[in-house]
């Protein structure tokens, strides 16, 4: 699904360059449920800006649903990005303005669905991570966790291939962080590729896979008992 | 275009910023205020100097003779030159396609009597082409017809002002008007734009007059119009021809500037015409200039907008909308605002103008009023000059990155 090769990547800062990615070789497969933990600085965020098609790469190859990703404009990025790619953002980034069902159609909105057809479909999802309830309230009179299940919901409407997740309990308690990992292991089960960032121990320890990163460079790459289990 | 979320996400960003855009939406609104009053004023400056002018036909030509100043070909200066009506059917036979309407003008005086009322008025033997190149308005009956000039008919058509004098409340038409010692029959009571003198003529047949006055065939004054399609140029070279021709023909030196005097209505037209159309070209060019500092207002208004949606665009550029999608957005946003409130201070100006320009009625200045060319033109303005506003901070908005999504807080 997600094929890395030598991936490397820097900054300009003034003169000088900072070398962020130093040779990232990583391979995950269909079905994977992978976090990458690094402490701040590590790269991580570089890495999933890259595999989110967010940002460029400098060198090495990254191939991604079987498409060698290079030299990308943004009209074909926001294409790939709307057909394969969901988004879990820390901050949520949600748009304050719009209720929880319009939040979770936007993405079907840009892929051209009808209006009517784009609402059943957001409606189902929204039932889907429990909160169908909710789905003619605004952000703001949401909690954090049913704002993190609204954005999940979100990034899983267009059926992508991959979701990617960056600090998706970064701004949650423990209770809340625990009820979004089950959701996120719940999607897993059902076939979807997720691809994960922390800097929390436990939330990496419900994945299947991690990946430490440290300096650019993966320092190690291990499955965890949740993998064994299945 | 027509899009029901496109449209949605427009009035948020309106209702969010709702001072900011009532204050640019103003200055537009205000720019094409002014545009539209400056055309409508322009065209007011326009009427007034017409009206002064509408009297007698725009296109008309006016030749007297008079004395030489020059001697020539055997000739002392001093001679008066007389037209008959050979000069007349010259004209007409030579000038077939730049002649509209022609004719003569005899000009007399006489004490007209009706039972005991009598007056002393100004006859001008003339041919029913005079009607039209006076711009004569026929009030009851009929002006004079070729019938009448051929048979030298004594038919008379009296000005509005001689009826009151002579008729108190009696009907005019078909009774008999004595004029120096003959007996003319009223067929018709004509009104006229230029002045109360104006409507004191006495328009009678030039044969019946000529004849009366033993049977001469002097006429004083032609009078003509040009071949209405004819610009301001041809009509001063027609004219100069004309000039040249009769001067030829009655032994005028070349150069003498006093013995036949042309007065080509053109002239003082095409000066009117320059300086309106002068007036209108600085008036535009003014209201765009303050149009043109409402636009900018928009631009800055959306540039600060785009800046607050940083965030919201690149969370949707992240979901996959396209830079074009982002740019259809702010262009949009942007055309309503100035399209609205551009319609709005043009309605606003043009209600002022329709209060206001019927009861302004003077003669530099008369009923200003804007055309709907124009209100369409400054319609497609308000539309391009929209699209132009959101131009700058679409293609910023455009460039936003996704990644600021992630990293904005």
């Amino acid at each position: 699904m997600i094929q890395i090769q030598q991936l490397h990547k820097s900054y300009p800062i003034g003169k000088d360059k900072l070398h962020v990615l130093k040779g990232i070789d990583l391979h995950i497969k269909e079905g994977e449920f992978v976090s990458i933990m690094g402490s701040s600085g590590s790269g991580k965020s570089t890495l999933l800006n890259i595999v989110g098609l967010l940002d460029g790469h400098d060198g090495g190859t990254y191939t991604l649903n079987g498409q060698v990703i290079e030299n990308l404009n943004e009209k074909k990025a926001a294409v790939l990005r709307n057909k394969f790619l969901g988004f879990v953002f820390q901050s949520f980034n949600l748009i304050s303005y719009k209720t929880a069902l319009e939040n979770v159609a936007l993405p079907l909105y840009y892929k051209g669905v009808p209006r009517k057809e784009r609402l059943e479909i957001a409606l189902e999802y929204l039932d889907k991570v429990g909160l169908k309830d909710w789905a003619k309230h605004l952000p703001n009179e949401l909690s954090g966790g049913q704002k993190q299940r609204v954005a999940i919901a979100r990034a899983l409407v267009t059926k992508p291939k991959v979701v990617l997740a960056d600090e998706p309990t970064g701004a949650l308690d423990s209770t809340t962080t625990h009820s979004v990992m089950e959701l996120l292991k719940e999607i897993n089960d059902e076939g979807m590729t997720v691809f994960v960032i922390t800097h929390e121990e436990e939330v990496a320890a419900q994945t299947k896979r991690i990946v430490r990163l440290k300096d650019g460079v993966i320092i190690s790459d291990t499955a965890t008992a949740n993998a064994k289990k299945k | 275009m027509f899009d029901r979320d496109l449209w949605a996400e427009i009035f948020h960003s309106i209702k969010k910023n709702k001072l900011r855009t009532f204050l640019t939406g103003f200055s537009v609104a205000w720019g094409i205020f002014i545009l539209v009053l400056l055309l409508a004023s322009v065209a007011g400056m326009k009427n007034g100097f017409t009206s002064q002018f509408k009297d007698d036909a725009s296109n008309s030509i006016f030749i007297n003779p008079a004395v030489t100043t020059m001697p020539y070909d055997g000739f002392e200066a001093g001679r008066r030159i007389k037209f008959t009506n050979d000069d007349l059917t010259y004209i007409e036979g030579n000038f077939k396609d730049d002649v509209e309407y022609i004719t003569p003008r005899y000009r007399k005086s006489t004490i007209a009597k009706y039972k005991k009322e009598t007056g002393n008025y100004p006859i001008r033997a003339v041919a029913p082409d005079h009607q039209y190149i006076e711009k004569t308005k026929i009030i009851g009956g009929r002006f004079l017809n070729e019938n009448d000039v051929t048979k030298k008919l004594k038919v008379a058509i009296i000005g509005r002002k001689i009826v009151e004098d002579l008729f108190d409340e009696e009907d005019p038409l078909g009774k008999t008007l004595q004029m120096n010692n003959s007996t003319f029959t009223i067929v018709g009571v004509f009104t006229d734009d230029g002045n109360d003198r104006e409507e004191r003529y006495i328009y009678v047949p030039v044969s019946t007059m000529q004849r009366l006055y033993s049977n001469t065939d002097q006429i004083n004054q032609i009078l003509l119009t040009y071949n209405p399609t004819y610009t301001y140029a041809q009509a001063l070279d027609f004219s100069d021809m004309l000039e040249t021709l009769l001067k030829r023909r009655h032994r005028v030196h070349p150069d003498d500037q006093g013995a036949i005097y042309i007065n080509n209505n053109a002239e003082g037209f095409s000066d009117v015409s320059n300086f309106t159309t002068m007036l209108s070209f600085i008036s535009i060019g003014v209201g765009l200039l303050i149009l043109l500092a409402g636009i900018v207002g928009i631009g800055n208004i959306l540039v600060f907008i785009i800046k607050e949606r940083t965030k919201e665009i690149g969370i949707r550029k992240a979901l996959g909308a396209k830079p074009s999608q982002v740019i259809n957005l702010v262009i949009l946003e942007s055309v309503f605002i100035t399209t609205i409130s551009g319609v709005g201070g043009m309605l606003f100006a043009m209600g002022l103008i329709g209060a206001v320009g019927g009861m302004i009625d003077t003669p530099a200045f008369s009923n200003p009023s804007v055309e709907t060319s124009t209100v369409l033109i400054a319609l497609v303005i308000l539309i391009v000059s929209g699209i132009l506003a959101g131009l700058i901070p679409a293609i910023k908005a455009a460039n936003v990155k996704p990644i600021v999504a992630l990293n904005a807080d």
